[in-house]
Order: structure tokens, then C-alpha cells, then sequence
């Protein structure tokens, strides 16, 4: 790392500290009741007591799950369903009407219709995070096989290669950029639903221990369950850019 | 006998024979004559070069050859068999490298792609693609990306994985039109030296006269709309072909004279 970019980090860490400064500084001097809004001190300490007592951890494991399931299946079925309607010129003309009609549904409208037939259930949330996230997914994945270059299925059928080994070898990976962009807007979709279906479902995890936290006005918990929330896209988000990283090592090499 | 007449005997034996055909193939797309009722025979080994203007549908009688077009009517043959599909040892080198090689995978990588397709097996993959990047001048450039690679090495590797399939033939389309003269001149002399030395036989398309006179043994002369045979010229030249001995012989001047005249005239 240059001088600059050191520079940059500091900045960026300065920044956050002063953020966390006036947070604490409007909460000493009581601008908003301690009721609602509790000081960083009173907040970390919940977030403390919660992971020593056991609570907060297994609720992080909760929601962890919803959206590691949800993604999950998301990013399996939308590449699946991506690199079939991407590879065909026809299916890309029958199905992109209807896709352009479900791809703007928010989905939060079809969690009533969700409850209406899985009922409160963990197959109702999986159902409902797997069917937000995997938009962004599937049409990645359609634009990315449809991009692929026509002159490398020219040197496939030169070297009379399969059909398998010809998505695998070539299509795939031709299209891998767009995926795995497609699986990163997937990531922070799959965190809002499964926070959602856990206020609306009673389901374990963060989402509901922050609708408990805020109903018996524990401010300190409310705030701490949604820390852990931000930290978890946070978290989650850096280890998607270390694979994408890994992954198109060959995309960096000529710069 | 000796050998050198030995040898010779087999050339002209081979030189009876024709590998590829062109029976009065027509292809029409889109409602235009691309290319109307070529009859053309090339011999096993034989060096052949097909010049015209731009738009005589020379790329498109390559790609009849490599079975990447059918004719609307006539036959292209093989070995006296229909060209239905691209087959294995007849390998294609495309004129745009950069998008005829895998970005993502390093030049070992892309070379393996095609000893894949040939199910050569993992652990004999190593040597051969050494061997290979040897032979086409890229020793210890393994590991680079094709993106990290110069024109000329790009299209020096895309020639290494076309010779991986072990090709009986070679069909080069335009292969260094995109690259400057010195780079040009280097490889004319690589490809000479490597297609000699494994009788390959070669359909070279190219729209530089010199060049095709200086590779060949067999120059076409195409004429634009539809593409059909205006001229063609046995090159005489002694081989080894030599840069600067090969261009200043009075035949190749001869021979450069005609066909300039020749493809000046399709122009108008």
C-alpha cells in the first residue's frame, strides 16, 4: 500500500470515529431520550451481554442462515435459469416479457401470499429470500451468456468440444463477471428478506430479536441487534469481493 | 533410387491427390451470392493462398472449408468425405486473436483447452504444452495471461493451440493482418518452418499480394460479387523461402506484377 492509500484508510476510520463521537455526545447531553436512543457506550455493552449470555449469538445464527439458504438457492437457480435463457436466442425472446413483468414486483408484496400458503414456516422465508434474491442473479447470468464472444463457440466447434464442456469451459466462465456481480446485489437483498420474514413470521433471529427490543423499549438491544445486522452485510459483502478477487485474478493482470 | 528421388516420387504421387475440394460450391446468405460455383482442389501438403479485394468472400470459402458454413448447393469435400462439421485435424487460426482465446485462462491454460478436447490425459498435458509454446518461440511465458501478451505473442499462442489439436491442416484466416511488418515477417518464417516440417497442408487467406506470393506454393485470385476464381498462379520459388533472397527474385517480381494487375482490375 502507497502513502495516498494509507491516507485514505485513516481518513476513512477518522471519519466513522467522529461519527461514533456525536452519536455519543447527542446521547450524553440527552437531545434524545435515553428511552430511544441510547449513548455507543450503553449500546456496545448490550451487545456484550447479549453474546455472553448466548442469546444474541444464536439469533445471529438465525438470520445467518435465512440468508445463507436463501442466497443459496437463489444463486443456484438463477444461474441455472440464467444460462438457460441466456444460451438461447428463442427462450430470451419468449421469457424476457414476463421477466421484465416479475422482475420489478417488490417482494414484499408476495409475502402475504407466501404466508398464505407455507404459513409461518422456515419454507416460507427460504421461499420468499430465494425469490427476491435471485433477480439480480438470473438476469446477470441471462446478460452474461448472452455476451459471451461468438468467435470462442467458433473455436469450440473447431475443437468439436461437448455441449457440457462448452458451458463449463466457456460460457461460464465468460460470464462469470456478470454472475458473480449479480450474486453480490443478491447478498444484501437476501439480509433485507430475511430480516423481514423474521418481524412478520415471529422466525428466530436478528430481525425478530430487534422487534422484541424495540416493543419492551430496550433501546440498548434494538441498537445492538441492528449493529450486528450492519456488521453482517458488512461482512459479508468483504468476503464476496475477496472471491470475486480470487476468482478474475486474470481480469487485473493486464492493468 | 536415392532418397532425394525417392522423396520426390512421393511428392508428385501427393501432388495427384487432393485433400480438400470445392465442387461447384454456392453459398448464398441472406438472400446475396456470397460465393457462386467454386471449383477448387487443394493437394495434402500443398501451401495455398487465396488474395482478392475486400468483400470477394475469401474468409467465407475458409470457413466452407472448416465447416463452419455449408453450401447452399455444390460440395466441399475432405478426403473425398462431405464437410459437414469442424473435425480435429483441421484447425483454424482466426485473425482476431484477442477474441479467439480464452481471456481468463493463461497461455498454458489455452493451450490445454484444446489438448482437453483431445482427452489427452492430465499428467501428459504439462510437456506437451511446453513443448508447444517452444515450437511457436514462447518459452517461459506459461503463466501469462493472453491480455498481458503482445499481438504477436497472441497470435503466436493461438497458433500453438491450433498445432495441440495435431492438425493435418492448417486454415489461417488473415492471421497477421492486424500485426506490424517486423512481427509479420518473423512469423511468415515460423509458420514456413513449421508447416514444411510436418507436410501440414495450408489454405492461407490474406489480403497482402507479397505475403501470399512469398508463402506459397499455389496462389487464387478471387473475384468480388459473388466470389468466384479470377486467377491462379503456381509459385516457383525455391523453398527455403528467405525474406530478403525470395522478394528481390525476378519470378517473385513477375508474379507480384500480375496479380497487383489483377486485383487493380477487379477493383474498378
Amino acid at each position: 500500500m502507497n502513502r495516498t492509500a494509507i491516507l485514505w484508510r485513516v481518513a476513512s476510520v477518522l471519519v466513522a470515529a467522529s461519527f461514533i463521537a456525536a452519536w455519543q455526545l447527542v446521547a450524553d447531553l440527552r437531545l434524545v431520550s435515553p428511552v430511544f436512543l441510547p449513548g455507543p457506550d450503553r449500546a456496545w455493552a448490550a451487545l456484550v451481554r447479549g453474546f455472553s449470555s448466548g442469546d444474541l449469538a444464536g439469533k445471529l445464527i438465525g438470520t445467518l442462515e435465512h440468508m445463507a439458504y436463501g442466497w443459496l438457492a437463489a444463486s443456484i437457480a438463477g444461474i441455472a435459469l440464467g444460462a438457460l435463457i441466456g444460451s438461447s436466442r428463442t427462450m430470451r425472446a419468449y421469457v424476457a416479457p414476463s421477466l421484465e413483468f416479475l422482475r420489478p414486483l417488490p417482494v414484499s408484496a408476495i409475502i402475504p401470499v407466501a404466508i398464505a400458503m407455507l404459513g409461518l414456516t422456515q419454507g416460507m422465508a427460504l421461499f420468499v429470500i430465494a425469490f427476491g434474491a435471485i433477480w439480480p442473479i438470473m438476469l446477470a447470468t441471462v446478460h452474461g451468456f448472452a455476451a459471451v464472444e461468438p468467435r470462442l463457440y467458433e473455436v469450440a466447434r473447431s475443437l468439436q468440444m461437448s455441449r457440457a464442456a462448452i458451458i463449463g469451459k466457456i460460457a461460464l466462465p465468460s460470464a462469470l463477471p456478470d454472475i458473480l456481480a449479480g450474486m453480490r446485489l443478491s447478498l444484501t437483498v437476501a439480509l433485507i428478506l430475511s430480516v423481514v420474514c423474521e418481524i412478520l413470521a415471529g422466525l428466530d433471529g436478528l430481525g425478530h430479536w430487534v422487534l422484541l427490543s424495540a416493543r419492551a423499549f430496550r433501546s440498548a438491544d434494538l441498537f445492538a441487534g441492528v449493529i450486528l445486522l450492519g456488521a453482517t452485510g458488512y461482512v459479508t459483502s468483504i468476503a464476496m469481493s475477496l472471491v470475486e478477487q480470487r476468482l478474475l485474478a486474470w481480469q487485473t493482470a493486464a492493468r | 533410387m536415392s532418397v532425394v528421388a525417392k522423396l520426390d516420387e512421393a511428392r508428385a504421387a501427393r501432388r495427384q491427390k487432393t485433400l480438400i475440394a470445392f465442387n461447384a460450391a454456392t453459398l448464398r446468405l441472406g438472400g446475396k451470392t456470397i460465393i457462386e460455383n467454386l471449383d477448387l482442389q487443394v493437394r495434402p501438403g500443398e501451401f495455398l493462398c487465396i488474395v482478392g479485394a475486400s468483400g470477394c468472400g475469401k474468409t467465407t470459402a475458409l470457413r466452407l472449408a472448416a465447416g463452419l458454413y455449408r453450401p447452399t448447393s455444390g460440395a466441399v469435400t475432405f478426403d473425398g468425405e462431405e464437410i459437414t462439421e469442424p473435425r480435429r485435424e483441421v484447425a483454424i487460426v482466426f485473425q482476431d486473436y484477442g477474441k479467439a482465446l480464452l481471456p481468463w485462462r493463461t497461455a498454458a491454460g489455452n493451450i490445454s483447452l484444446a489438448l482437453e478436447a483431445s482427452r489427452v490425459p492430465a499428467r501428459e498435458r504439462g510437456a506437451r504444452i511446453e513443448a508447444l509454446l517452444r515450437k511457436v518461440g514462447l518459452p517461459g511465458h506459461a503463466d501469462k495471461y493472453p491480455t498481458e501478451m503482445s499481438g504477436g505473442m497472441q497470435q503466436r499462442l493461438q497458433i500453438a493451440r491450433c498445432l495441440a489439436q495435431e492438425p493435418t491442416t492448417l486454415l489461417m484466416d488473415e492471421p497477421f493482418g492486424a500485426l506490424d511488418a517486423m512481427t509479420r515477417q518473423g512469423l511468415q518464417d515460423e509458420v514456413l518452418s513449421l508447416t514444411e516440417a510436418s507436410q501440414t497442408t495450408v489454405i492461407f487467406v490474406t489480403h497482402d499480394l507479397d505475403e501470399a506470393i512469398y508463402l506459397g506454393d499455389r496462389v487464387i485470385g478471387l473475384l468480388p460479387h459473388p466470389g468466384r476464381i479470377g486467377i491462379e498462379l503456381d509459385v516457383d520459388l525455391p523453398r527455403p523461402r528467405d525474406q530478403l533472397a525470395t522478394r528481390e527474385h525476378p519470378e517473385f517480381l513477375r508474379l507480384r506484377r500480375q496479380l497487383f494487375d489483377f486485383i487493380k482490375a477487379t477493383e474498378h
